[in-house]
């Protein structure tokens, strides 16, 4: 087919009115947004596939969920009477998850994931595949069940802490605190259940965008911007109350300046830096066990 | 899943410990006004105002325990824990317990102000090696086995291997079939449950978050072993965990829900 009979079929193809609503323009070139939309739909068709399968496939698997009326109790679309009830749907993408990601299987705490990404997308398979992107690439292994990754990214943010807020550091030292007990939600749930949900949102959206980096970004601001509250514990319970109120109030609720203040408190964190950490702590880790 | 069996041999010295010496991980007696703030001893400060207290901190208290609550994913620890805490039980409204938590509560036991801190666990295996961090320090066990749930039962004997090797070998452990309100659901019985406690020599009690059957029981009794084995003086009669959890244990035939 030569080029101008190629042009002439793709335009017969590919509607004169765009998704959007918009006509397209005379001179627009249909056989390249063909080709273009072509590899795409290779994409999204592949996705869909697999994600008809996993669902097929769980058909067999009657994996009873613990957790499934124990995700957003309090959300009136994940009550057992809600029309759709979004239980059903947070239970076919766990499902499915664990059937496409079995070294990682399911972990408590990957419902509050799914749950948050189910009310955003409100769509099944949009969100398990933004489930597989953090679980399966932007987190650092939280989830397996040796959880090497989430233990080590506590470590690394002590050392930070360690680095940055050195009386922080010291007062963990000194009542032997481990900080899994303060901060382990904060990197299981991404802030879920922790922060605002529309805290929680914006800060979903850089996670997505720059990695996991972001995390540490949050957790060193909320320790920053309460260092002095957080020094007057006098104890290890008080400790654990204290981090638990910086969570809360105006500080975390402003959603947007809090967005800007995790790229300017904390200071500069580089990718080598928190990439040296982690080897060395997950070295350490190993070690220990 | 796929959990090694228990040595029985080395099973339960557990309940009529009461004249073991508090160990590495005696109690920690804190006395008010005079108590360094040491790395575990909670101290004893005025109470704090204003902020709401989610640990619970700053009660009076004369001496502080830790007890842990561990079992199965589901087996209703949180609820348990709040049911002793706040006296309520909302159906539905709780949410899978990420890591670990606390909360406090203060007990008046034969004129003692005794302070419990409790531990609530998460309960699925992988989350094991967070949490038997924390064993070590716990001078009380709660294992939590749901009634309902046969396989929660099945798992107490890895729990209890869990248990040997990173809790204090003195701790004082304690089991418990949880939900019993749910007759209808039922599939361990009672007396499996206190079979398997007879064999281990664990104290054992059937218990309810929902209707709050022998609940306070459960702390109250943890509570007063643990009391007794830090001022017992040696002519005072022994405080009899086994015998206390039996008279004054209710089961549910006695008691219609």
């Amino acid at each position: 087919m030569d080029p101008a009979e190629r042009a002439q079929a793709a335009r017969a193809r590919v509607p004169r009115i765009d998704p959007y609503g918009f006509e397209r323009p005379e001179d627009f070139d249909y056989a390249a947004y063909e080709e273009f939309f072509s590899t795409y739909l290779v994409i999204l068709t592949k996705r869909a596939i697999k994600w008809s399968k996993l669902l097929k496939g769980s058909g067999g698997v009657r994996k009873s969920v613990t957790d499934l009326n124990r995700t957003f109790p309090d959300n009136v679309m994940f009550r057992k009477t809600a029309d759709p009830c979004l239980q059903k749907t947070l239970y076919n993408v766990l499902l499915a998850y664990g059937l496409h990601n079995q070294d990682v299987g399911y972990c408590q705490g990957m419902n509050f994931i799914a749950g948050y990404l189910i009310l955003i997308t409100k769509n099944e398979e949009e969100s398990f595949w933004l489930l597989d992107a953090l679980v399966g690439r932007i987190l650092p292994d939280y989830y397996s069940p040796a959880m090497l990754g989430l233990k080590t990214d506590q470590e690394v943010l002590a050392e930070l802490v360690r680095m940055k807020l050195p009386a922080v550091a010291a007062l963990m030292d000194g009542h032997g605190v481990l900080w899994t007990l303060l901060v382990s939600r904060w990197f299981i749930c991404l802030f879920v259940d922790i922060l605002p949900v529309e805290t929680v949102l914006r800060i979903w959206d850089c996670l997505f965008n720059e990695g996991s980096k972001i995390i540490f970004r949050v957790a060193l601001t909320l320790i920053k911007q309460h260092q002095e509250f957080i020094l007057e514990a006098s104890s290890v319970p008080d400790i654990c109350d204290k981090f638990k109120q910086i969570t809360k109030g105006d500080f975390v609720t402003e959603c947007h300046t809090f967005m800007q203040k995790i790229f300017s408190e904390p200071g500069s964190l580089s990718m080598a830096t928190i990439t040296r950490l982690r080897e060395s702590c997950r070295a350490a880790l190993q070690a220990q066990s | 899943m796929s959990r090694k069996k228990t040595p029985k041999s080395k099973g339960g010295s557990v309940p009529a410990a009461s004249t073991l010496p508090a160990a590495a991980n005696g109690p920690r007696l804190a006395h008010p006004r005079t108590a360094r703030p040491g790395p575990e001893a909670p101290p004893n400060g005025p109470p704090q105002s204003g902020r709401p207290s989610l640990g619970g901190t700053g009660d009076f208290y004369d001496v502080a325990f830790k007890v842990m609550l561990v079992g199965d994913s589901g087996v209703g620890k949180t609820c348990l824990l709040v049911r002793f805490k706040d006296g309520a039980f909302l159906a539905g409204t709780f949410i899978s317990t990420v890591g670990i938590d606390f909360r406090n509560k203060v007990l008046d036991v034969d004129g003692m102000k005794v302070k419990l801190q409790i531990w609530d666990t998460a309960g699925q295996e992988r989350f094991r090696s967070v949490t038997h961090a924390y064993y070590r320090d716990a001078h009380a066990l709660l294992l939590l086995y749901d009634i309902t749930n046969k396989d929660s039962f099945d798992n107490i004997q890895a729990w209890l291997t869990e248990i040997q090797e990173y809790a204090q070998q003195d701790v004082v452990l304690m089991l418990l079939g949880n939900k019993v309100d749910s007759t209808q659901e039922r599939v361990v019985k009672r007396e499996d449950g206190e079979k398997l406690a007879k064999e281990y020599g664990l104290p054992f009690m059937e218990t309810s978050a929902k209707s709050g059957l022998n609940v306070d029981l459960a702390f109250t009794a943890i509570a007063k072993e643990l009391k007794q084995r830090s001022t017992k003086a040696p002519s005072e009669p022994r405080f009899r965990l086994h015998d206390y959890v039996k008279r004054e244990g209710r089961g549910v035939s006695c008691c219609r829900l």
